[in-house]
Order: structure tokens, then sequence, then C-alpha cells
């Protein structure tokens, strides 16, 4: 008996580190040894093995490119393949960076500060969103101006070897983390930071453990199934919604910037399409990202394999924040 | 009306159990998982409405944990917060 469609798609996707421990331990050591550069070195080999000879990880990339650049043929998406995993490379090395030689190794831009200080002087907390693209701990890190609380919706799974830029350094989580499998889903926790008037940052793009809470949008021309809980917590306590993305803009540095502040009408009740025309804007917002900049997408998973919607909800993969 | 009679009567028309009464719904059943089935983010929704109807509030997981289990348990809790 075939596995129902939701089911395929969970043990289809791991989030589980590429490598193994002593891998990830040789690029540590080559950036405590020769800095950024002698990590990057090894990183254009690396990552040209897994592509040209592992076609099981390519193909991963494949999914996204092939709805991005949909008139590319073979070599092209090789090419393109080559240019995504590089620079998801980069960004996992420049978060080694940060910790093992300290956080002056990269420098932050960001857009939109009085914004966002705005938008939490309303007093009724505030949901970041982010995506899995450019590097998301960058967002976090850059966060200190707020001068609030910052907790971060994130399951990490068992075998992930990636260490955060904080382990590296050995300091304690500069945020709060809110685990989705905690009680109902860690839905009160996020309840309470926002009523609090707390700092609430979530991934917007990706389905979290078992939650069945999704909705359809489109994204690359097709649909796809986004989490929708962070849009009803929105609407149950009228907190903004600022969808604040970042990308590696030099060798050395990153921008992050308000794209848009999404805001959910009140009293929207229970049903998933209520609050599809939000998680749309937030779909739009990604279509904007990758027309900028298309290889710094971070799903290496067929988000487009979704199952038909039930009532504008539905399953998808067990995934963690990259 | 009850408190728990009201919650009832709310449970079933805000938040659409189906094929369900008000009278059916036990006081002690579980509202989450086998119980009710309600899931997580009708949890959010129940915390909305038993501000709007009640005007309590409940404020984070440490109040909502135990005051969530059943139709009894968010009832007390209720009781317990307009006594206050």
């Amino acid at each position: 008996m075939s596995k129902p469609e939701g089911e395929e798609q969970k043990g289809a996707w791991s989030s589980r580190s590429i490598g193994s421990g002593w891998q990830h331990r040789i690029f540590y050591l080559l950036i405590r040894l020769g800095g950024r550069r002698a990590a990057y070195l090894l990183l254009y080999f690396v990552v040209l093995y897994y592509v040209l000879l592992r076609p099981d990880q390519r193909r991963k990339s494949e999914y996204y490119l092939r709805r991005r650049f949909p008139g590319d043929g073979p070599m092209g998406r090789l090419a393109k393949s080559y240019r995504m995993s590089l620079q998801l490379g980069k960004v996992l090395v420049d978060r080694a960076v940060v910790g093992i030689l300290g956080p002056e190794e990269v420098t932050v831009d960001l857009g939109g500060q009085e914004e966002l200080l705005s938008l939490l002087g309303e007093g009724k907390g505030l949901v970041l969103m982010t995506a899995h693209v450019g590097c998301w701990q960058v967002a976090m890190s850059a966060l200190g101006f707020l001068s609030v609380p910052v907790s971060l919706l994130m399951q990490r799974e068992e075998g992930d070897l990636d260490r955060h830029y904080f382990e590296h350094a050995g300091l304690d989580s500069p945020y709060r983390i809110i685990d989705p499998r905690g009680f109902l889903g860690g839905t009160m926790e996020m309840l309470g930071v926002l009523k609090k008037g707390e700092v609430l940052s979530v991934m917007g793009d990706r389905m979290l453990g078992d939650d069945h809470n999704g909705v359809a949008v489109t994204f690359l021309g097709s649909p796809i199934l986004i989490p929708y809980s962070a849009f009803k917590l929105a609407s149950a306590t009228g907190a903004p919604i600022a969808v604040l993305l970042s990308w590696k803009s030099g060798p050395r540095s990153y921008r992050l910037k308000l794209f848009r502040v999404i805001r959910v009408a009140p009293d929207l009740g229970r049903r998933a399409e209520a609050f599809a025309p939000y998680a749309q804007e937030f779909s739009a917002v990604l279509e904007e990202f990758t027309r900028d900049h298309p290889f710094q997408f971070f799903n290496f998973y067929d988000m487009w394999q979704t199952s038909p919607p039930r009532a504008g909800a539905g399953s998808a993969p067990n995934t963690k924040g990259a | 009306m009850t408190i728990k009679e009201k919650l009832k009567k709310l449970l079933v028309e805000e938040l659409n159990l189906e094929d369900m009464t008000p009278e059916e719904i036990l006081d002690d059943a579980p509202l989450f998982g086998e119980g009710l089935g309600l899931d997580s983010l009708d949890a959010v929704e129940l915390v909305v409405l038993v501000q709007k109807h009640f005007g309590v509030e409940i404020k984070d997981m440490d109040e909502g944990r135990p005051a969530l289990q059943s139709v009894a348990s968010l009832a007390a809790f209720i009781e317990e917060k307009l006594a206050k």
C-alpha cells in the first residue's frame, strides 16, 4: 500500500546536515588556521563533488531551479545548481566564521530599523517573518537594537551537525527557542510572547514538524503550502508581521531588509482560506527575493509537491531552520 | 447559563465542532487531540473567545496549560479569574 502523499513528502525530505562530523570539523579547522578564504577554497571543490557526482544532492536544488529558470537546459541547470549550492556553503562558512573568529568578520547593513522600532512601539508584539534565504541567523544577530526579548520558533533534528554562530563561540543563545513539538505546537508560548509585547521570529516558508496548518499559495507559478499559524497569531493579537530577509551582499557583508509589513485583520475565524491573502503577500515577497537573489534561496526540496489542499489545509515536509 | 454551558455552546458554534451538540460534550473530555479533536491553532481561537466572551485573559503557557485541558478546567480557570 502506498503512503499518503504528505507522508511520502515527509520521507523524501531530511533536514540532517550533509557530510559527517569530521568533515564539518575540517572546515572549522581551516577557518581557525587560514580564515574564511581557506574554507572557501575547500568549499569550491566540495560543492563541485556534490553537484557533479551526487545526483541525489543535485536534484534537491533542481526542484527550485526548474521553476525559477524554466528555459534552462541540463547544462544551465547544472551550472546554476553549483552556484546555488556554493552560496549555501558560503553562508554556512560565514556563520562559522562569525562564531569562531568573531562578529567583526562580517558586516550587516540593516534597512528598516526605524520602522521596526515603530512597529514594536505599537505595543502588540511583533512577528518577524523570515525564510530560508540568505542567512537568517544574521537577521537574528542584528536585532539587539530592539531591546526586547526575541523568541524563535525552531525545530532541531537529531543528526544536525551545523552549529549556530553562538555555539561556535560557546555563548548562550541570544534568543529563546520555542520548539514546535511542545505543548500545542508551541502556540501558547508564541501567543504569550506577543501578548507581552515581545518579538516572535518565525520562518514563513516551511511547515515544521507535524504542523498540518498549511495554506496553499502560488509561488513561482504553482501552488505550495506554507504555514499560516503566524498569520493566525497576528490576527488574534493585532501584532504586525514584518517580513525581514537577508542576503549575502559581498565577501564579508550581508544586507537585511524589511521587505513588507503585513497586517492581518482580526476575527478571521478558523478557516485556512481566510489567511490565504496574507500568506500570498508573503509568497510575493519570496518571489521578489528570488528575482533579485536567485541563488540565495535555500529550500532544497520539492516545495511544489503538495497534497491537494483540503479546505485550504494540508501536509508538508518535516523541516527545520537551515 | 453556567460558564461550562456557555463554553460548550461557544465551542460548538465558534469552533465549528461538527456533528456535536453542547450537551454531548463531557466536562472532563480533553479539548485537544483524542477528545474534542481541537488542534493547536484552535487553542489560539479559544484564548481569543475566552477573552471576548468572559473578559478573561490567558496570558501565557503557565496559565494556559492547566486551563486548556478540558471544559471543566477552563471553566474553573474563568471562575477563579472572575472572582478576583
